[in-house]
């Protein structure tokens, strides 16, 4: 009808967001159904990206188990004017990883060079993961926006799960330097993926 | 637009990237609670990280998982919905309180014992596995609209040239003041853990020669005794206000006298009434740098 109207990008995306924040507003009123379509939409993304993360399948379905729990007991903290569910659960189920992560760090080899070669293997993983296009290529696009040093400190941190003061550690750089490019990337990415400031 | 320092933006994209350590982000958040222009940014920088959450490559789940989810859900209570907001930070006066976990590690119960133990009524602290930032995370979501008010009040105040300090109920305008060091474009941060497993953190502004201790996790004192702050610089001690802990463990304390980057800020336990000058060892000493 109107042919020069803007497209808007995620037009393909929102749908499942505001899915998400409408059965989690369910669920803290003790709908036990809305919580198994909370499931169904977000337990695969949730497990994605702690293995992401946590690389052992098992020890990721018992985080994303305990994590999704907490997302039944605490939904009434859960204020869908503050932001969407969809990253509530995300950073949840990030932070629950990372947590694992770092105090398996004792078992875990977390030396300079298997960072780095993790850090290739999780780009090769991200790119592959054509399920979630629409999201998949927005970020990936706007990844690619980011200098090299920035991507790199961003996806040692945030895929990683590497605290910033390990990240100089394992790059040799101070740590103003890594405060510097996380801030720089995430500003860059904000920016990219057209999120308000 | 934002005004917020350099050293709080970093802050703010590390925290929000998941880069900080646990004393790091328990201190950040901290802060965190008392600046509404630093949740807007943490919020905005969180949507950008849960992007790069989504983005990865879904997986499914075993079988098994999704329906021994729904049985511990159908044998779990869930938190209820805040009641009309009350306190600024987490419920003090529940019933329930008194069993709460004041600590870091006394937070680390195992969820479902943590959360049948909480009668249903109260307006629970939350039991989450008891990361601080968790913790932070649920109240993040919940801020009470009050508190956001009273901190743009305080903005407000100091830019009709008050200075909230000089207020006269001190105690009920050091988290206002707190507030203001924050948005201060020179504010910056620095943490250390004290004995014991509390953290504590020093916002201060060169700018506005204020200083503010935030603490979590401090033990409680005898009623003789109380924690005494000090100005460090050089041989030069100079006492800095005395304050003392509930069972919260919970304090934000703005420093008496000016603050002048550089300063070391120490503090000692000692008797209730103070001493002119430390008489102990200090549990915590943060430095700050030069400007």
């Amino acid at each position: 009808m109107h042919p020069d109207l803007p497209v808007a990008t995620d037009v393909d995306a929102a749908p499942v967001v505001d899915q998400a924040t409408a059965l989690l507003v369910r669920v803290a009123d003790g709908d036990q159904r809305a919580f198994s379509e909370l499931y169904d939409l977000m337990a695969s993304r949730m497990l994605g990206l702690v293995r992401h993360v946590l690389k052992d399948h098992a020890q990721s379905e018992e985080v994303v188990q305990e994590v999704l729990l907490e997302v039944w007991q605490t939904a009434s903290r859960f204020d869908p004017n503050k932001g969407k569910a969809v990253t509530w659960m995300l950073t949840m189920a990030h932070r629950r990883a990372i947590d694992r992560v770092r105090s398996a760090q004792a078992s875990r080899d977390r030396d300079t060079k298997i960072g780095i070669r993790d850090l290739g293997r999780e780009v090769d993983t991200v790119s592959e993961s054509a399920e979630i296009s629409i999201e998949h290529k927005r970020v990936e696009k706007a990844m690619a926006r980011l200098s090299d040093l920035q991507r790199q400190a961003v996806e040692l941190a945030y895929y990683g799960g590497y605290t910033q003061s390990e990240v100089a550690e394992m790059l040799n750089i101070p740590l103003g330097t890594v405060k510097t490019r996380l801030r720089d990337g995430l500003i860059r990415l904000r920016t990219e993926l057209g999120v308000a400031s | 637009m934002s005004a917020l320092s350099n050293d709080m933006l970093e802050t703010a994209a590390a925290y929000a990237l998941g880069a900080l350590d646990a004393d790091e982000a328990a201190a950040f958040e901290s802060v965190l609670a008392t600046s509404p222009e630093l949740q807007r940014e943490v919020e905005s920088l969180r949507e950008v990280s849960g992007m790069l959450g989504a983005a990865t490559a879904p997986v499914a789940p075993s079988a098994g998982l999704k329906q021994s989810l729904m049985a511990q859900v159908a044998a779990t209570p869930q938190l209820p919905r805040e009641q009309a907001p009350a306190a600024p930070t987490e419920p003090t006066a529940a019933p329930s309180d008194a069993a709460a976990p004041s600590h870091a590690a006394a937070h680390r119960a195992p969820t479902l014992a943590a959360v049948s133990a909480t009668p249903a009524a109260a307006p629970a602290p939350i039991p989450m596995s008891g990361l601080a930032s968790e913790k932070a995370n649920a109240r993040w979501f919940s801020r009470p609209a009050s508190l956001v008010a009273a901190a743009a009040a305080a903005v407000a105040l100091f830019f009709g040239g008050v200075f909230a300090a000089d207020l006269v109920n001190p105690a009920a305008n050091d988290q206002q003041v707190l507030a203001q060091v924050v948005a201060a474009p020179d504010a910056t941060v620095a943490s250390s853990e004290v004995a014991g497993g509390a953290t504590a953190s020093l916002v201060s502004s060169e700018s506005l020669g204020v200083s503010v201790m935030v603490f979590d996790g401090l033990d409680e004192l005898s009623s003789d005794e109380a924690y005494a702050l000090w100005y460090i610089t050089g041989d030069e001690i100079a006492p800095a206000g005395l304050f003392t802990v509930d069972g919260s463990g919970e304090v934000v304390q703005v420093l008496d006298g000016e603050f002048v980057a550089g300063t070391v800020v120490g503090v000692t336990v000692e008797p209730a009434d103070g001493s002119p000058q430390p008489t102990s060892e200090p549990i915590v000493a943060i430095a700050t740098t030069e400007a």
